[in-house]
């Protein structure tokens, strides 16, 4: 008979969705962009990089470890501001002309500026792997003793994820960003402008991708292909919740840590990752358009 | 004068009145590949009339508007607007200039509730919330719709959805032009009356210029003081119900001549 140590469940139930919720930031980044721009960013991994380069920059150099958030909030604002130059000067002059396969081309654009910016970091950051100091001493979330970056990476998502929500739900803003998702010519002859709508999506989306490289710099460390796990992760999420769909993402993302995180118990913990992907095949076979289907936009 | 000269070398013979003029087409014309949809188009709209725009399948109505909404960019020709050319211009640019549009197909956001879609064009012309949500519900109520105002624009019915669309129009103030593409189509008998008494309202007390492209010939000869006909991309008659239904061009183009 075999006996269940609820403890040490209950810890890789609470493990599960931490870093469920954490990679959810990252999905939900993806999941934004492609919900305006109906576009994949394939360089997410390479924002997270960078998001987590700059806050160690930030908190080594300037602000002190002691001041992580501040550093969080710069790396976003400046990840957001180069996210808004790259899709000015790559992305959207394609949007606004009448050329044919648009989303391909932003697919190419957005795989070779990864290739790009991991190359820039190679040569910046040299053949080093750099971690800032943790933010937080160890704690606990209920039974599990947890890591202090680990645990103020969870609460940070918490509040990210939740003001983000609110943005959307509340603002001005919000609504166009629905708007654009639900019917873009509606939006566009509703008096706004659509193309300025994808510039700030897209800083928004991988402004929240830097948040997660940032809360997690200290955690995973930081080396040029840093970002590739979490962008692995926030693809799998997406697929599982539904491409576009926001409340799809969060349940994915919590689906997914607990399922990594159950099979790494109750099966082996060498795995993990391939529990995740046999869900997400799991899921590709019965519902293919993920748990929280996107209804189509008009065009 | 110099007008005249140059609606003189579209199909129509405009009637002279251009002191009044709020659009102009000019020699407007639009390709898609070897297909000529707006043929040398030259049409003119007066501030405070209501035109109607009539004509067989296929004559390039919709095209029309999408050219006038910046939707489409003329291959040429151009569209003058109080004077000023707004081909050039996207179409939230046209927006801002005070003309909005509807589409055959209603264009509304049906995720959001009936309320929420109203706000949206008043998003970008810095109406406060407080003043928007109340000319929101004031149109709502005129329009028949306020018991609905929360309600998720999806349950609407197809008519509902047509009318708020249009209602959602008057958000934007100014405006100045309102073009309304097929707005009585699949439409209740009930609600095209609130339809038309909404227009008639809205060009009455707040001065709205429109430009209605419809089938429906009875509809349009109570509310248009005008009619274009259009035929093969460009305007083959212009005058009242009576004179375009005598018109023997319009007759040979709705029987295929």
């Amino acid at each position: 008979m075999v006996t269940i140590d609820w403890t040490l469940l209950s810890q890789y139930i609470i493990s599960g969705v931490v870093i469920g919720l954490i990679y959810s930031l990252m999905a939900m980044g993806i999941t934004f962009i492609y919900g305006i721009m109906r576009i994949i960013n394939w360089s997410m991994g390479e924002f997270y990089m960078i998001g987590g380069y700059l806050q160690y920059i930030i908190i080594t150099h300037f602000l002190g470890v002691e001041n992580w958030y501040l550093g969080v909030l710069l790396s976003m604002v400046g990840v957001f501001l180069l996210g808004m130059v790259v899709q000015g000067l790559l992305i959207k002059p394609m949007f606004q002309g009448s050329v044919e396969r648009r989303t391909e081309y932003a697919t190419i654009v957005t795989i070779s500026l990864g290739v790009l910016f991991t190359n820039v970091a190679v040569i910046g950051a040299g053949p080093f792997i750099y971690s800032p100091p943790g933010y937080y001493h160890g704690t606990r979330i209920l039974t599990l003793p947890v890591s202090g970056t680990r645990f103020v990476a969870f609460i940070g998502t918490i509040v990210l994820l939740s003001l983000f929500y609110l943005f959307l739900k509340k603002t001005w803003w919000g609504r166009a960003f629905q708007g654009a998702a639900q019917n873009r010519m509606g939006i566009q002859t509703a008096g706004i402008d659509v193309f300025r709508l994808d510039q700030i999506a897209f800083g928004i989306g991988v402004a929240l991708a830097a948040a997660a490289g940032a809360l997690l710099a200290p955690e995973f460390y930081l080396h040029p292909r840093c970002g590739s796990i979490a962008t692995m992760k926030g693809f799998e999420i997406i697929v599982i919740g539904g491409l576009g769909s926001i409340p799809g993402v969060l349940c994915a993302g919590l689906l997914l840590g607990l399922i990594e995180s159950l099979g790494a118990v109750f099966l082996n913990p060498s795995f993990r990752d391939v529990y995740g992907f046999l869900f997400l095949l799991a899921i590709l076979a019965i519902k293919p358009t993920g748990l929280f289907e996107e209804r189509e936009r008009v065009a | 004068m110099d007008l005249e000269k140059k609606t003189g070398t579209g199909r129509c013979e405009l009637m002279g009145r251009k002191n009044n003029e709020l659009l102009r087409t000019e020699n407007l014309t639009k390709d898609f590949g070897k297909l000529r949809a707006v043929d040398n188009l030259s049409l003119s709209l007066e501030k405070g009339e209501i035109r109607g725009l009539i004509g067989p399948n296929g004559s390039g109505k919709t095209t029309v508007v999408n050219l006038i909404t910046g939707v489409y960019r003329p291959t040429s020709g151009g569209v003058y607007f109080s004077g000023r050319r707004i081909d050039r211009l996207s179409p939230d640019n046209i927006t801002h200039e005070g003309i909005m549009r509807t589409f055959q197909v209603a264009r509304v956001f049906a995720d959001m509730s009936v309320l929420e879609n109203m706000l949206i064009p008043a998003f970008t012309q810095g109406t406060s919330r407080r003043e928007a949500r109340h000319r929101a519900e004031e149109l709502l109520d005129f329009c028949l719709l306020g018991k609905l105002s929360n309600e998720p624009t999806r349950n609407l019915s197809g008519g509902q959805t047509m009318l708020l669309q249009i209602v959602r129009g008057f958000m934007r103030q100014p405006l100045k032009l309102y073009l309304l593409d097929e707005p009585f189509a699949g439409v209740h008998p009930a609600i095209k009356d609130v339809i038309i008494n909404t227009i008639q309202k809205m060009n009455r007390e707040e001065g709205v210029t429109f430009l209605i492209v419809s089938h429906e010939l009875t509809t349009i000869r109570r509310l248009c003081s005008r009619i274009s006909v259009l035929h093969g991309g460009g305007v083959i008659s212009e005058g009242t119900m009576r004179e375009v239904a005598n018109d023997p061009r319009v007759i040979d183009s709705y029987l295929g001549g």
